[in-house]
């Protein structure tokens, strides 16, 4: 995936171009030599690994969406959303909701799915509309949004009775909403239905690659220079024309949308949503996944989302009580030594260690 | 009769929420009201004051002197968490967000790790009294009673005395409260503490009310975040009347709608409140906006 | 205050004890993996790490009687945080990555529904040791906790007859609580009595002035406490305080949490509450039993009927495999279909319906009593979970693998 720098007349050639730019981190054929042999190494893992580990990855790749969100609306456009599940829970009902009325034949769990994100980043374009417009910024956006998060949380834990349905779904309050059926692919001979396993890892792999260059293609593209602009000086922005507001609005929604996706396959993965996937230490898991890695830049978003969420299963499984405080330490160390991120850190460094040895 | 008795019952409902979120915001309005610092591990705090209170008043120690370790205790524990962490990100409010929660999350495993999973509660004192036939907690009496000399206390200190004239200098202009010669490093230092230890008299006073576990810090953190927003940077032109207005609408809403839209009514108010009044009430008392 | 074990040491200890124990007796087929997905840490520890130590007792005594069928238990803990994420996590690796035999799992109905999608796609077998509001109808399942109406048919009549007909509920405002309360109301109107209040709580909640005024300003003769959770806790502090003054009765409090080992007496005066198991149960099956769980773990704070329940729930299945001659779980669902799978245990005698796959119970009406001592003022024995079978679920006859509840019934037939 080599690209030249002189600008091709094809608009295809100057979409590609802008897969690298100044917004992301990594350039040049060798770094696109790493991620295809990531990719490879990715497509190949279910060849080696046990069925269990291949669903579990496919869960750990289903939250990464959620993070990317996250790392475009914070990392990017500089603002701290707290409540990335408030939409994120809005689409995992969603899915529950339309898939238990329509059910899973004729692929209707594909459109559930679409439709789940749709809904939870229209959601998130009118909390967008009503924070920017209403002027709020800075810790303020994070407080808004952790009260949306947590009045959905509380307003679901309660829809325990019989008279919280919508269609066929009952709500079920706290104890949660279950029976969906999973991802159903239509397919000649019976419909595939992707259980957490091979097919649907391969399925959010591609998911994640799409989404990973799309971001990186819309980030160093005019709005996401824009989106950076705001965030180092939105008084400038303002000045040079552009609406700052309309700009944050967008972007919001782009991440709500993100994080809607995760929803919905969240759901779709586990066949349950509940109202404390959008409580607050639910909420409070994607900061720390986006600033582990390192919020500016959604290569160190992503991986650093898989390692931490892979380090703290790991932690649960063999350090057992001590996981949480490790969780804790971690925390702490990232926010101190690397507050760029443990992942753009050492990307830094290795990106030292290579122009060295070159000249 | 009858009328006094519902005036009275309505009053006491809303001294007690009054006095709840006044007590339990007033360690954050410091922290985060003067400081700038969101301070996520502000629950921790008040479970550090809780369990020294109750450890104290087991080990023989009376009740106000106890109350009054735990809030010493929790405010050096603030002051060594200053030194050693939040020193480094005043420059960096959202880190600092990232900082207190993994704080946080060390305190409450910790804690279960090393004191198990509950503490034997101390019992609230004082009994009760009798109005118009129903019978009211006396010690929540004294809480309120408690939550207006708070108020009144930190008037006075910020206000009147040396050090809150310091630190309000050393808070709003630090480069030229450093060139008049001030240690702004301490004054940092010790208005963290102020608020650490005004978090753990929270946790002292409401100990003998509640349940001690490891988690109980969570109960009062939105509460404080709420009133703390609600009334903005000021914390005495703000605070106040926001404890009070979120009472009142608290209060009310539990007592005609019941607990679900008491609370759901408090996070509705603080996002309207936003949206409406960017600077908080104190902002919006004093005429200016951020 | 004592200190709690970490898992990896239960982890180990349970691995060493099936290796030790095993060495010469066990016959050759490998040892029968149990699964333990228990929450160790976060909100909810405090009553469940009882139930793993109590799963290691079991295992410890069924070992060194020579295994189930002559093969050696082996336990694989999880600490599954009181997070849901967590159980959908470790329960797909059980299942699939550990492949044990049997799970037992799950102390929030939360988690229970969180995990039960998963039994029910690998088709594994899980018990369910708790407590909870009853209705799950899943040929994967066997619950051996007490429901509403084991717990409820017994403890609101006798209140009624005691204290008199006005009921006041304060439930958590949650699926338990809410459908508990459809069960007390259901019943104090079958008994001609009045619900004089009805009041649901947000989990979470922890300040309670309003609620109550509100009980006091009702003629209520007792109040129904069905509050969930640390922060819910708090209500017997403040309305002990406030000198309420009316008899409790429950079906979570004490039993699960042993609120009144930890409250300062006399917050929970007065409290009458129908439990399965307790520790102060005075039988000398109950005695023997606090003797061997003190033996083996003497820092234990408290053994709840959590804990009782699981401990059967081991011996449960103990018979039930060495009746089918294997692990296979349609055998084990034959024998238990013949409908006497029974245990005499710590609680008295208990038996697995076939029909609901849940478990009859000795009913203790424990009181708490000013000091917070407890006494037993009446028991019944043999109370059956005769809801779902009657409503309509027939695990023998098909598997809905659903949860009902009073105002949602299974489908007619």
């Amino acid at each position: 995936m080599t690209i030249s720098k002189t600008s091709s007349g094809s608009r295809a050639r100057t979409f590609l171009t802008r897969l690298e730019g100044p917004q992301t981190m990594g350039r040049g054929p060798a770094f696109w030599i790493a991620v295809t042999v990531a990719a490879a190494a990715a497509a190949a893992y279910p060849l080696i690994a046990d069925a269990w580990t291949v669903g579990n990855a496919a869960y750990f790749l289903i939250w990464t969406f959620m993070a990317m969100g996250l790392s475009v609306i914070w990392g990017y456009a500089g603002v701290l959303s707290f409540g990335q599940t408030a939409f994120f829970g809005l689409a995992g009902y969603a899915y529950g909701v339309i898939t238990l009325n329509l059910g899973a034949a004729y692929g209707l769990t594909i459109l559930a799915l679409v439709l789940a994100v749709v809904i939870g980043g229209l959601f998130a374009l009118v909390i967008g509309y009503f924070m920017f417009y209403g002027r709020i910024q800075g810790v303020f956006i994070g407080i808004v949004t952790l009260s949306v998060t947590l009045v959905l949380e509380t307003f679901m834990a309660q829809t325990a009775g019989p008279q919280w349905r919508i269609g066929e779904a009952r709500l079920n309050g706290f104890n949660g909403m279950s029976g969906m059926p999973p991802l159903t692919l239509p397919w000649f001979g019976g419909d595939i239905v992707l259980y957490p396993g091979p097919s649907l890892y391969y399925l959010l792999l591609g998911l994640v690659v799409v989404s990973y260059l799309g971001l990186r293609i819309m980030l160093n593209s005019r709005f996401g220079n824009v989106l950076v602009a705001i965030r180092e000086n939105p008084h400038r922005v303002a000045m040079l024309g552009y609406d700052v507001r309309l700009y944050q609005t967008l972007a919001f929604a782009i991440g709500g949308a993100f994080a809607a996706l995760s929803g919905a396959l969240y759901t779709a993965w586990g066949q349950y949503i509940t109202p404390s996937s959008m409580g607050l230490t639910s909420a409070a898991l994607p900061i720390v996944w986006v600033a582990v890695g390192g919020r500016r830049d959604i290569t160190a978003t992503l991986i650093g989302t898989i390692i931490v969420l892979a380090g703290f299963q790991m932690l649960t499984i063999y350090g057992s009580q001590y996981a949480l405080i490790v969780m804790g330490g971690l925390l702490l160390v990232t926010v101190l030594v690397a507050p760029q991120g443990l992942v753009v850190g050492a990307m830094t460094l290795l990106g030292r260690i290579f122009r060295r040895g070159k000249s | 009769m009858a009328l006094f008795q519902s005036v009275f019952a309505m009053l006491y409902q809303f001294g007690d929420t009054f006095a709840f979120l006044v007590i339990s915001c007033a360690g954050l309005a410091v922290i985060f009201g003067m400081m700038g610092v969101i301070n996520l591990a502000h629950g921790e705090f008040i479970m550090c004051g809780a369990y020294v209170t109750a450890s104290a008043a087991r080990g023989g120690l009376p009740l106000p002197l106890a109350i009054l370790t735990g809030a010493l205790v929790a405010g050096a524990v603030g002051m060594v968490v200053e030194r050693l962490v939040i020193r480094h990100l005043y420059q960096r409010p959202l880190d600092s967000i990232i900082a207190t929660w993994g704080i946080s999350l060390i305190a409450t495993q910790g804690v279960l790790i090393v004191l198990g999973s509950t503490m034997q509660g101390i019992g609230t004192p004082l009994g009760s009294i009798d109005v118009g036939g129903r019978s009211y907690s006396l010690y929540r009496l004294v809480l309120m009673a408690c939550a207006l000399g708070l108020l009144g206390g930190l008037y006075l200190l910020f206000y009147h005395s040396r050090f809150g004239v310091i630190a309000r200098a050393t808070i709003q202009k630090p480069q030229m409260a450093y060139a008049l010669g001030v240690n702004t490093g301490r004054m940092y230092g010790l208005t963290f503490g102020l608020g650490a230890a005004l978090a753990g008299l929270a946790g002292g006073l409401y100990a003998p009310t509640m349940t001690m576990v490891p988690t109980m810090g969570a109960t009062f953190i939105v509460e404080s975040f709420v009133t703390v927003v609600v009334g903005g940077a000021d914390i005495f032109v703000g605070a106040a009347p926001a404890a009070a207005i979120l009472a009142l609408i608290k209060a009310g809403l539990t007592a005609w709608y019941g607990q679900l839209f008491g609370q759901i009514g408090l996070l509705v108010t603080v996002i309207l409140v936003i949206r409406i009044l960017p600077g908080g009430l104190s902002g919006w008392l004093k005429g200016t906006t951020r | 205050m004592t200190r709690n074990r970490p898992t990896l040491a239960g982890l180990m200890a349970g691995a060493a004890m099936a290796l030790v124990a095993g060495a010469p007796a066990f016959a050759q087929e490998g040892p029968i993996r149990i699964g333990v997905l228990e929450d160790q840490s976060g909100d909810f520890a405090a009553a469940t790490m009882v139930k793993v130590h109590a799963i290691e007792l079991a295992a410890k005594e069924i070992n060194d009687a020579g295994g189930i069928d002559g093969r050696p238990v082996e336990l694989v803990v999880y600490d599954t945080q009181s997070d849901n994420r967590r159980y959908q996590e470790f329960m797909r690796r059980v299942l699939q990555s550990d492949k044990v035999d049997v799970v037992f799992a799950g102390f929030s109905s939360a988690s229970r529904e969180a995990y039960r999608p998963i039994v029910n796609q690998f088709d594994g077998l899980a018990f369910y040791n708790n407590q909870y509001e009853g209705g799950v109808c899943d040929n994967n399942m066997i619950v051996t906790g007490a429901v509403p109406e084991q717990q409820f048919s017994t403890l609101i009549p006798w209140m009624m007859e005691e204290y008199g007909p006005n009921v006041y509920t304060l439930a958590a405002d949650y699926n338990f609580g809410q459908i508990s309360a459809e069960w007390v109301r259901q019943i104090v109107e079958e008994n001609g009595g009045t619900m004089v209040g009805e009041e649901f709580i947000p989990l979470g909640v922890s300040q309670f002035g309003q609620t109550i005024q509100n009980i006091q300003a009702t003629e209520a003769d007792f109040v129904v406490t069905l509050l969930v959770g640390a922060a819910q806790a708090s209500y017997y502090e403040q309305a002990s305080s406030a000198s309420v003054g009316l008899p409790m009765a429950s079906s979570v409090n004490v039993g699960q949490g042993y609120e009144h080992k930890r409250f300062t007496p006399p917050s929970l005066a007065n409290m009458f509450v129908t439990t399965n198991y307790i520790e102060e149960i005075d039988t000398p099956a109950s005695k023997d039993f606090v003797e061997r769980f003190h033996a083996m773990f003497p820092d234990e704070p408290y053994i709840n009927q959590e804990a009782a329940n699981s401990y059967i729930a081991m011996n449960l299945y103990k018979q039930m495999v060495e009746r089918a001659g294997t692990t296979d779980h349609d055998a084990i669902r034959a024998v238990l279909a013949e409908g006497d799978v029974c245990f005499d245990g710590p609680s008295g005698n208990v038996c697995l319906d076939p029909k609901s796959q849940h478990m009859s119970h000795t009913i203790y009406l424990a009181k708490v009593n000013d000091d917070h001592s407890i006494s037993f003022p009446k028991v019944w024995e043999d109370i059956k979970p005769y809801w779902l079978g009657e409503a309509g679920c027939d695990l023998t006859k098909n598997d809905p693998s659903a949860q009902y509840t009073p105002s949602s019934p299974p489908p007619a037939q």
